[in-house]
């Protein structure tokens, strides 16, 4: 079956302004194994698109105009919001940008990661190798040894004494680790990374980048990949969508797009990357393009 | 932390010695003659001298402060003109009413407060919120001795449910315990007779003195976790399931918690300082009215001491307060 | 530099017009902060016009009519007469008059002294800063009110002792504000560059740091006011302070505790008062706050 389907998206929000369309007719076909890049600048709509998939945009200010998500066969948009809560953490994982804000700073790593663990496997026991009828006090203990194995997993050194730090107390790149593992640690099918090595440097940009490789090619599982770093998009994704202005404009394999740009967009970005060709000055933004294009 | 405990405490060593001294130079300052009034209106030249010399009033300002600070050290706190007995024994005397009326406000400011101020925050813009909000303003524009007044008049004169003023009937035995609150010598008494008594007359004073840092503790607790709901954690923890009140009442709660703790550490002092108005209007037997006795008799010493006293329990719990926000932040690093 | 375009001047001073104008939109944006700003402009139109517009001006002035004493709220006394037979609106449109003037002289007498004392330990760091600051610190320490009574009773009935009295303990809180002001802005470039062209301390402190460390100062002593004004009718209410007959809201309100239950009016009108006078400063403060100084906005 499918892993996810998303059909012609449109979603509205609401601001002080009124109500814009920010998101027209996404289309998406995600199947295991696959990684895909979107691709596009800010406000493009994609991290939009990855919170659409998990159901985290406010009802108070987004709407949706038409469209639908299929998660392995169910329709997202119309599951309700306790379905939904069992999905996310278990079945659908999320990696955000900023790995120093993202993990609450006055609980130790354990905490959250337990957390999770244990929500994860309320819906799955699988995850806790228990049996259902586990008794609180041994889910906990379960839970805690799964986080270890989970840190370890992604390459936190002595993960057994570190589960009890605070966030603090680690590196950027290793906070962005211990995300990877909450993220991990239900054992999803389907992970939705939003800029995860954005806010790193690039020496640990490319390790992060690897453990979510591996972790993907060990589980075969369907990655989306929200960024704006055509250079992630070629190290490790299977596939590509550009996007913008709340439309994607072009989608396929990633050798295909990068190799063979069909739509002029593409190309913009592709020639906005410096090489060590380009000469000073010659740097070039997409905005004056976009302008001959659009005309 | 321990280590860092320790070392505030020594640190407030030199902090209670210039306060000793300044205050003592302050009251020395003023104008003013207490051996005049303390020996009456009639008295000879010669009874005012030997008065004087009695308070050691006539000797030069640095000697009487040398022999204050000794006499301090080994309990003598001196001796109030206007009751004739040593302070310490009077600060003792008065000083549990006081701190039981400030935890019985506190309490109810922090108990009450902060649920309100996290569900105003929770349902922003709602009928909460705007309750809470209109509370919060009224609050602390609220004179707490006007308000002490309105209550009498509702709960004591029209409604009739409670007593009107002092801390237990006259014609009653007070408990007796280790603590000197009359709510908790009873109930460690297992007196419930005397334990209901003392909490009908603690009622109203308790509720008069809260409503400012009731609040402000909301405010701040509003404030707070509005902001920690923005964080990008919050997000996180959603996008991996956990459940909304477990994100409000684990993640968020212990986050919004360090500022607020800020503002109630300020208040206990405040409210020590503060005790007088509220003293006054139920005739509380604190320590707010024997300072205030003591200063329109121009008595110095129970002064100097009360004075003292407030300092240190404020020093006190601003310490207390340090210590704590290493508790809830653990960022926080005691060097 | 001696191309400098001479319409440089003339814009930076429409940019702060744009700015004013911008602050009054934000400010006006919060009817409470308007409210606030209501209460506080017929606070002080009813302080100066008190004289004019009492009912009864010969109350004021100690007067007494025995013959009403205690009459209820009604269509000739609005909020009753009190034990004297008074009427005791009259006595609190007046009584404005020392809760406003006192309230203001000691705000602004606090920020002469704590201004000054900060500025100084400020600019000069070193010991001069160790030894006002561990000053300020201890006076900070001793419960403000109890301080204000004793130095009040000590020197002597009055509303200018008042004054005294309560300044002296207000000040640490503003020294405290305006050093912290002064360390941030002494080394900014601008400070440096006057220092480079020889102006001296006073004027580098007076020309160059005061008018950039203004706003804080103001929003402070402006959601300050309605807790002076609480301050000088606690002094009242505790019987120091001012003595009747001159009207204060704090002592209206200690004689007439003396009168309740029964005659509960001669109470309420002192207090609500109060109350009224201390929200509108408030409601003001706050406004001026979030227009004046965005990032402190809560």
């Amino acid at each position: 079956m499918t892993l996810l389907d998303i059909k012609n998206l449109n979603l509205a929000m609401r601001s002080f302004e009124g109500e814009t369309q920010i998101l027209h007719g996404i289309d998406l076909v995600i199947e295991r194994g696959e990684i895909w890049g979107m691709v596009g600048e800010t406000g493009s709509g994609k991290s939009l698109t990855g919170l659409s998939v998990s159901r985290l945009i406010p009802a108070a200010t987004g709407r949706y105009l038409a469209g639908s998500i299929h998660f392995e066969g169910r329709d997202l948009l119309t599951t309700d919001e306790r379905a939904m809560r069992s999905l996310r953490g278990r079945r659908i994982g999320m990696i955000f940008q900023d790995p120093t804000t993202n993990l609450n700073p006055v609980f130790t790593i354990g905490t959250q990661l337990v957390d999770v663990a244990l929500h994860a496997g309320h819906a799955d026991p699988s995850i806790l190798r228990l049996s259902s009828n586990a008794s609180g006090r041994e889910r906990k203990k379960a839970a805690r040894r799964v986080a270890i194995e989970m840190l370890d997993k992604v390459g936190i050194p002595n993960a057994a004494a570190r589960i009890d730090d605070y966030p603090h107390q680690f590196s950027g790149g290793m906070r962005q680790r211990v995300l990877i593992a909450m993220a991990m640690i239900g054992k999803p099918d389907l992970l939705i990374a939003d800029e995860p090595t954005t806010a790193l440097d690039v020496s640990v940009q490319a390790q992060i980048l690897k453990l979510i490789h591996d972790l993907v090619a060990e589980r075969n599982i369907g990655v989306l990949m929200i960024t704006h770093n055509l250079g992630v998009v070629a190290q490790i994704c299977s596939h590509v969508a550009v996007m913008y202005r709340g439309r994607i404009l072009e989608r396929g394999p990633v050798g295909d797009v990068l190799k063979r740009p069909a739509h002029a967009y593409t190309q913009a970005l592709l020639n906005a990357i410096p090489t060590v060709h380009t000469k000073r000055g010659e740097l070039r933004g997409i905005g004056d393009i976009m302008q001959e294009i659009s005309r | 932390m321990l280590f860092y405990a320790v070392r505030r405490l020594v640190l407030l060593v030199p902090m209670l010695i210039g306060l000793t001294m300044l205050v003592f130079v302050i009251a020395r300052l003023l104008p003013g003659d207490p051996v005049a009034l303390a020996a009456g209106p009639n008295a000879t030249p010669d009874v005012i001298e030997s008065v004087r010399h009695e308070f050691g009033l006539d000797r030069s300002l640095p000697m009487q402060y040398w022999t204050y600070l000794t006499g301090l050290l080994h309990g003598d706190w001196g001796v109030s003109i206007f009751t004739r007995r040593p302070v310490f024994e009077d600060i003792m005397t008065f000083l549990p009413a006081t701190l039981e009326l400030v935890a019985a406000a506190m309490l109810i400011a922090i108990v009450v407060g902060i649920p309100l101020g996290l569900a105003a925050a929770v349902y922003r813009n709602g009928f909460i919120d705007y309750l809470t909000r209109t509370v919060a303003l009224g609050g602390i524009a609220m004179p707490r001795f006007f308000l002490g007044l309105i209550l009498q008049l509702l709960f004591v004169s029209w409604l009739d449910i409670l007593p009107l003023s002092g801390r237990f009937p006259l014609i009653e035995i007070p408990p007796e315990g280790p603590t000197g609150f009359y709510t908790i010598d009873s109930i460690l008494a297992g007196d419930w007779y005397s334990l209901s008594l003392a909490l009908q007359h603690l009622a109203l004073p308790a509720f008069a003195m809260s409503l400012s840092p009731l609040a402000t503790i909301m405010r701040m607790m509003r404030a707070s976790t509005i902001e920690v709901l923005q964080q990008d954690f919050v997000m996180t923890e959603r996008a991996l399931g956990i459940s909304n009140g477990k994100i409000l009442f684990k993640y968020v709660l212990k986050n919004a918690m360090t500022s607020t703790l800020t503002v109630i550490g300020l208040y206990v002092s405040w409210l020590l300082g503060g005790t007088v108005l509220v003293e006054t209007v139920f005739d509380w037997p604190g320590l707010g009215l024997y300072a205030t006795q003591a200063i329109l008799s121009q008595d110095f010493m129970p002064v100097i001491g009360v004075t003292l006293v407030i300092a240190v329990i404020y020093l006190l719990s601003m310490l207390v307060v340090d210590l704590l926000y290493g508790v809830f932040n653990p960022r926080v690093r005691y060097a | 530099m001696t191309t400098t375009p001479s319409t440089l001047p003339k814009r930076d001073q429409s940019a702060r017009l744009e700015n004013w104008s911008r602050a009054f939109y934000r400010f006006r944006q919060s009817w409470l902060s308007v409210i606030g700003l209501a209460i506080v402009v017929a606070l002080i139109l009813i302080a100066i016009f008190a004289p004019v517009i009492v009912p009864f001006p010969d109350h004021v002035a100690g007067g007494t009519n025995t013959a009403a004493r205690f009459t209820p709220p009604g269509s000739q006394y609005w909020f009753g007469t009190n034990a004297l037979g008074q009427d005791v609106f009259s006595l609190v449109l007046v009584g404005s008059q020392v809760s406003l003037f006192s309230g203001l002289a000691v705000v602004l007498s606090a920020i002469v002294v704590g201004g000054l004392v900060g500025a100084i330990a400020g600019y000069f760091g070193g010991w001069i800063d160790e030894i006002l600051m561990r000053i300020t610190d201890l006076l900070l320490t001793i419960p403000s009110l109890i301080l204000a009574m004793a130095v009040a009773a000590a020197l002597g009935t009055g509303v200018f002792n008042m004054i005294v009295a309560i300044s002296i303990t207000w000040w640490p809180a503003y020294a405290r504000l305006v050093r912290g002001e002064v360390i941030g802005k002494k080394e900014e470039q601008f400070i440096v560059a006057a220092r480079a062209l020889g102006a001296g301390w006073p004027r580098i402190l007076g020309r160059h740091i005061l008018p950039n460390i203004m706003s804080p100062i103001i929003v402070k002593a402006s959601l300050d006011m309605g807790f002076a004004v609480l301050t000088v009718a606690s002094l009242g209410f505790v019987g120091i302070g001012v003595k009747p007959p001159t009207p204060e809201w704090g002592t209206l309100l200690s004689v007439a505790r003396a009168d309740m239950p029964d005659y509960w009016w001669t109470a309420v009108c002192p207090g609500c008062a109060i109350f009224l006078a201390v929200l509108g400063f408030n409601l003001l403060g706050d406004g001026l706050r979030d227009v004046m100084d965005p990032k402190a906005r809560r």
